[in-house]
């Protein structure tokens, strides 16, 4: 039996504009339309920061630019490693500030045009680069108990060295975990919520019927025509993981979200 | 102090494709961006304007589209943009663009300082800085790394060259360009975006800035492209591990780690 739940309804992930996008108001008009929706929906936002390395707003400045309404428990923002200093704290001091207290603490992708925190920024000794784990424990001492801090958990590495990265993170201050993509059920993901029956696991659910976009995060070569029904999908997560509360990515809101109606619990 | 950042629209690195006709980079349809040495540039210019006052303008020449690369400079945080777009500037070689932009310089008046990025990453010759100065007879400094002070008049900075830096004092107003050491550009902010999208930008043709027609252009232009090869494929770099096998894990899992994939 899980500890505790993190949202009623489903984690819903939403992308910022692009900083090269050439339609700003309409990229700005479509992100308030949807965080609006999830929040009336009673789902969980959760906003990407520069995903995949591609340059993207903050979450943080377009809700506060947008004016948008902060639901307590219903966003939640992804933060990397690849910010100075001085912009990690102004995305923190602005989460605090909009009663966000929900993060995602990944390492990120990086891009040539971002900056990236140094070990000496962070305090951190004896590593050649800051990770999600060096961010945690840097925000659990600077901001202690302002956050909620979520980790990922990814099946598809090597067993042993997934299970000994996730133990760090716990250890810097990691309270709940969000795996990559399962389909229907995964043996890993499994043993992640027998090992640590109290830690919130939250499974991801991919929405995109291109299966074989997932190539690279699982490890091998999903050929491009692979049948794939991602609502079908979410219905075996829903089955396989009933304890398990689920992030939504690459959702069409369009097709998809007026669907998850019959789903919810 | 008044700086003028001279910005370039250039092809996304993947997308650059050759006119086999003309020798010229193909510009329509393709996705373009702002020269990424330029935004070096443009950090040193605001971090400037920061410590010591003034004003930053963001300066191009290109077609009407080209005004983006100078809404991404008032983002980051340049005063204003100006855009020079004629048909008469079309084919201008280095020699003729540095003319053109020296011309607008003038234009702008009482400028102290010029900053280019180091070279554009689609010609990639350095000579429009250089050429700038020349044409306006300004002193310069190339492959700027560090600005050390800026005072009584005069500007003293760093400058790289391959087995370590000079010491250069340079008399205002003056042209330098900037190499990727001298500063970590800051990211665009959805604020500064809006604040950018939302400004006039005007735009200044031949005639507004008195070029002489016969110094523009195709025509004005003393280089011509005779061929062009696309580069030679680059060898995906790997390393070879022949210690024993303990030895071996150590060294990957430290070559792991050093590029934070672990």
């Amino acid at each position: 039996m899980k500890q505790h739940h993190l949202t009623p309804g489903y984690h819903v992930e939403i992308l910022p504009p692009k900083q090269e996008t050439e339609k700003l108001y309409e990229d700005l008009d479509r992100f308030a339309n949807r965080f609006n929706r999830v929040m009336e929906s009673g789902d969980c936002a959760c906003i990407t920061d520069n995903a995949m390395g591609n340059l993207a707003f903050q979450g943080t400045e377009v809700i506060e630019e947008l004016e948008l309404q902060v639901v307590e428990d219903q966003v939640m923002i992804h933060l990397n490693t690849f910010h100075t200093k001085k912009d990690l704290h102004r995305i923190l001091d602005s989460c605090r500030a909009l009663h966000i207290r929900r993060l995602l603490v990944v390492t990120g992708d990086g891009s040539d045009r971002l900056p990236r925190l140094t070990p000496a920024e962070v305090g951190a000794e004896g590593v050649a680069a800051v990770t999600s784990v060096e961010l945690l424990r840097y925000i659990e001492h600077t901001y202690p108990g302002d956050f909620d801090l979520g980790v990922a958990f990814n099946p598809y590495e090597p067993e042993d060295y997934e299970f000994a990265k996730l133990a760090r993170k716990l250890d810097a201050g990691a309270t709940f975990v969000i795996t990559q993509p399962v389909i229907e059920r995964h043996p890993v993901v499994d043993k992640l919520i027998t090992s640590y029956p109290e830690l919130p696991v939250v499974v991801e659910a991919w929405m995109s019927k291109k299966l074989h976009l997932l190539s690279e995060a699982v490890g091998y070569e999903i050929p491009e025509d692979t049948p794939y029904e991602p609502i079908e999908n979410l219905k075996a997560l829903h089955r396989n993981y009933p304890e398990s509360e689920v992030y939504l990515s690459i959702l069409g809101f369009k097709t998809q979200y007026g669907l998850l109606q019959e789903l919810r619990n | 102090m008044r700086t003028v950042v001279c910005v370039k629209q250039v092809p996304g690195t993947h997308d650059a494709k050759i006119d086999p006709d003309t020798k010229r980079i193909i510009r329509e349809g393709i996705k373009v961006v702002i020269n990424p040495f330029d935004t070096y540039a443009l950090e040193a210019a605001v971090q400037i304007r920061e410590r010591i006052g003034g004003e930053v303008i963001c300066l191009t020449m290109g077609p009407p589209r080209a005004v983006t690369v100078l809404r991404e400079g008032i983002t980051v945080g340049a005063d204003r943009g100006i855009l020079l777009s004629d048909r008469a500037f079309g084919g201008s070689d280095t020699w003729a663009t540095s003319y053109a932009l020296a011309k607008a310089i003038r234009k702008i008046g009482d400028v102290d300082l010029v900053i280019c990025g180091k070279q554009a990453i689609d010609g990639d010759t350095a000579q429009v800085g250089p050429g700038i100065a020349a044409h306006l007879s300004w002193p310069q400094a190339t492959y700027v790394m560090d600005i050390d002070e800026i005072a009584n008049g005069s500007l003293i900075a760093k400058r790289l060259h391959e087995d370590g830096w000079d010491l250069c004092s340079l008399r205002l107003p003056a042209v330098i360009t900037v190499v990727k050491d001298i500063n970590q550009p800051r990211v665009p902010t959805l604020k500064g975006r809006l604040a950018a999208e939302q400004q006039e930008i005007p735009v200044w043709k031949a005639e507004d800035i008195g070029a002489a027609p016969e110094r523009i252009g195709l025509d004005a232009s003393p280089t011509r492209v005779v061929q062009t090869n696309p580069p030679a494929a680059r060898k995906n770099e790997g390393l070879r591990l022949d210690g024993t096998v303990e030895q071996n894990v150590a060294r990957l899992v430290q070559e792991l780690r050093r590029r934070s994939l672990v």
